[in-house]
């Protein structure tokens, strides 16, 4: 109880600094030239008795990855000597970052009495020589790591208008445990958590707008049916074990419905189901396999998978099944269709040989390779649409990667063991 | 005694059974409206037809029932379906395996069930597969129930690429890999 009004407390206090710091809206803080901003992360200093240094370098150190992989900083972590007064009471000397090229600072503070951890970060544009964000957190040691992508998350609120995708985590398939089941983890691979544990094949995990239910295809009672689980709960809801496959669950944009494919009335065909399963709507009428469906944004298409022509193709229809359009026009052998957050492209696996992502516009214009070395398959955007996550391939193991939307900095996430595919992001929360 | 007595009623009755079988078959061959069998049907269930009985009469010395029976179904195994890549419809070594496994449904194990597992290579998205192995293990249902196994009697499930019967990414892996089983359920 004690810690619940504390953390509340703890979030009153976060929403006014944002009040005051973030003036609502975007800073444009530019480098000149087509430049990457320049950011120093210092390892914040401690405040009190407890001194951990680790914990100040793991912060900094997953901030410094955030802010790389955002693709708009080159952020390097720079040690300096602790504020004298504290963070709050010190007044920053400018003139060292200015001289040193750097254009943002990042310095912060924490206090760790037993497990209980509070953190301040403030943000530092050296040109303008002023505080651009303040964030105050507070909870226990382990959180340390999400105190720190929050902050990264809040920074590119500010300084490039939209949060930053670092607090998400990533959903995917891993056969650590031996058969492929279900695990979280943090965009970056910390905090690797064991969600199903069927004991049968366990695929094709979708997460629900809210962030709060995952549906995926599991082979526990013999079948491949889709189920539903609360991710606070263990408990596996079956959601439609129609006779044949119910495979490629895809929750709609406003979470009412689910898109799936079916196999019950002979080939595998894309129906709509409520989220409680029931109402199955038929979407696509053919002789062909319909599958792997991925929602427009707004809601109001769908681009999916189908061989209707022959090779399997993307195309694009209405949510009520209409106005059907063939979207890829290379050899064929296309899979994995993922709508971008932004509406305006589709990223996807084409396969000749081994698989490669490509991205394409929605009008079918732009078709452009974002990988080729290894492997790789299953793009998911992160919530931003600023990052890609896939898995891939190189050598080894089959591992979950993540890269920028125009593919540079392809890194290796997971730190399972086995094989770990099938990746997918929470949303914003 | 008269344990093994009744075992050897039994196993003749077997014997019996399987003349009955033999002999019905010309029936239903006959009277069986699709003629483009015709051809391969009499070369090859000759030898099928042929051997099953010498096993069965083998091990008369056997006296115990449950070992026979045991026998007779471990002696009828359904042969695998393979297919083309990316593709569900049969080509005629399928076919011919096919008709093979109907016979044995209809006569040798005329009273079990089976299931048909469809199964993909690994080239293609994980759950394509899953809807091309379904495709698959249909496409066989559909030619058993044609020739005459009742539907009811026949379940599917894909596995897509799953289960893999040989490990490798080759294309002599993936022509193994792609495949129909039948397995007998009860």
């Amino acid at each position: 109880m004690k810690r619940i009004i504390r953390l509340l407390f703890g979030l009153a206090l976060l929403c006014s600094l944002t009040g005051t710091a973030g003036s609502a809206t975007y800073i444009e803080v530019t480098a000149p030239g087509n430049r990457l901003l320049r950011l120093a992360i210092v390892p914040a200093q401690p405040l009190g008795a407890t001194i951990k240094p680790e914990l100040a370098n793991e912060m900094a150190e997953a901030q410094v990855f955030d802010l790389t992989m955002s693709g708009l900083f080159t952020a390097e972590r720079r040690d300096a000597a602790p504020l004298p007064q504290g963070l709050g009471l010190s007044v920053i000397d400018y003139i060292p970052w200015l001289s040193a090229g750097y254009d943002l600072l990042i310095r912060g503070e924490y206090e760790l009495r037993g497990d209980e951890l509070t953190v301040e970060f403030r943000l530092f544009d050296v040109l303008s020589k002023r505080p651009l964000l303040i964030k105050r957190y507070l909870g226990s040691r382990t959180d340390l790591r999400r105190f720190s992508h929050s902050f990264v998350d809040e920074l590119l609120a500010t300084l490039a208008g939209e949060r930053g995708p670092f607090s998400s985590r990533i959903l995917f398939v891993s056969t650590q445990s031996g058969n492929k089941e279900i695990f979280a983890m943090d965009w970056d691979g910390h905090h690797l958590q064991q969600i199903t544990k069927s004991g049968a094949i366990t695929i094709s995990p979708d997460v629900s707008p809210d962030g709060r239910e995952i549906i995926f295809t599991s082979y526990k009672r013999g079948n491949p049916d889709l189920y539903k689980r609360a991710l606070s709960s263990s408990v596996d809801v079956p959601l439609s074990t129609r006779p044949g496959v119910n495979i490629t669950g895809a929750w709609s944009p406003d979470g009412t419905k689910i898109a799936l494919g079916l196999s019950k009335d002979g080939n595998t065909e894309l129906y709509l189901i409520n989220r409680d399963g029931s109402a199955p709507e038929r979407l696509t009428v053919t002789q062909a396999a319909n599958l792997s469906p991925s929602w427009s944004p707004d809601g109001s298409k769908i681009a999916f998978v189908s061989d209707r022509l022959g090779r399997p193709h993307i195309f694009i229809m209405d949510a009520n099944g209409g106005n059907v359009r063939r979207l890829t026009t290379n050899a064929g052998n296309n899979f994995n269709p993922a709508w971008s957050p932004k509406g305006d492209k589709i990223a996807y696996t084409h396969q000749s040989g081994g698989f490669q992502i490509f991205v394409i516009n929605t009008d079918g214009s732009g078709d452009t390779q974002l990988t080729s070395e290894g492997s790789n398959e299953r793009p998911r955007w992160s919530p931003d649409g600023r990052l890609i996550a896939f898995s891939s391939k190189r050598g080894g193991n089959e591992a979950i990667y993540v890269m920028r939307a125009d593919g540079s900095g392809q890194t290796k996430v997971s730190r399972s063991g086995g094989n770990s595919t099938h990746p997918v992001w929470t949303p914003h929360h | 005694m008269r344990k093994e007595f009744k075992g050897l009623m039994v196993l003749m009755s077997l014997v019996a059974l399987m003349a009955a079988g033999c002999a019905k078959e010309e029936v239903i061959k006959k009277d069986e409206p699709v003629v483009q069998q015709q051809t391969v049907k009499q070369a090859e269930p000759v030898a099928q037809v042929a051997a099953p009985p010498v096993q069965t009469v083998a091990p008369v010395v056997a006296p115990v029932q449950e070992q026979v029976a045991a026998k007779a179904s471990e002696a009828v195994s359904l042969a695998t379906v393979y297919f083309d890549f990316d593709k569900s419809d049969l080509r005629q070594d399928a076919r011919d395996a096919l008709s093979q496994n109907a016979e044995a449904l209809l006569k040798k194990i005329a009273g079990v069930n089976i299931r048909i597992e469809g199964h993909a290579d690994e080239r293609g998205s994980d759950e394509y597969n899953m809807a091309l192995g379904d495709r698959r293990a249909k496409s066989a249902a559909k030619y058993l129930t044609n020739l005459g196994v009742k539907a009811d009697r026949i379940s599917t499930v894909s596995y897509g690429e799953e289960k893999p019967a040989v490990q490798g990414n080759d294309e002599s892996a993936w022509s193994k890999n792609r495949r129909a089983e039948f397995l007998i359920v009860q």
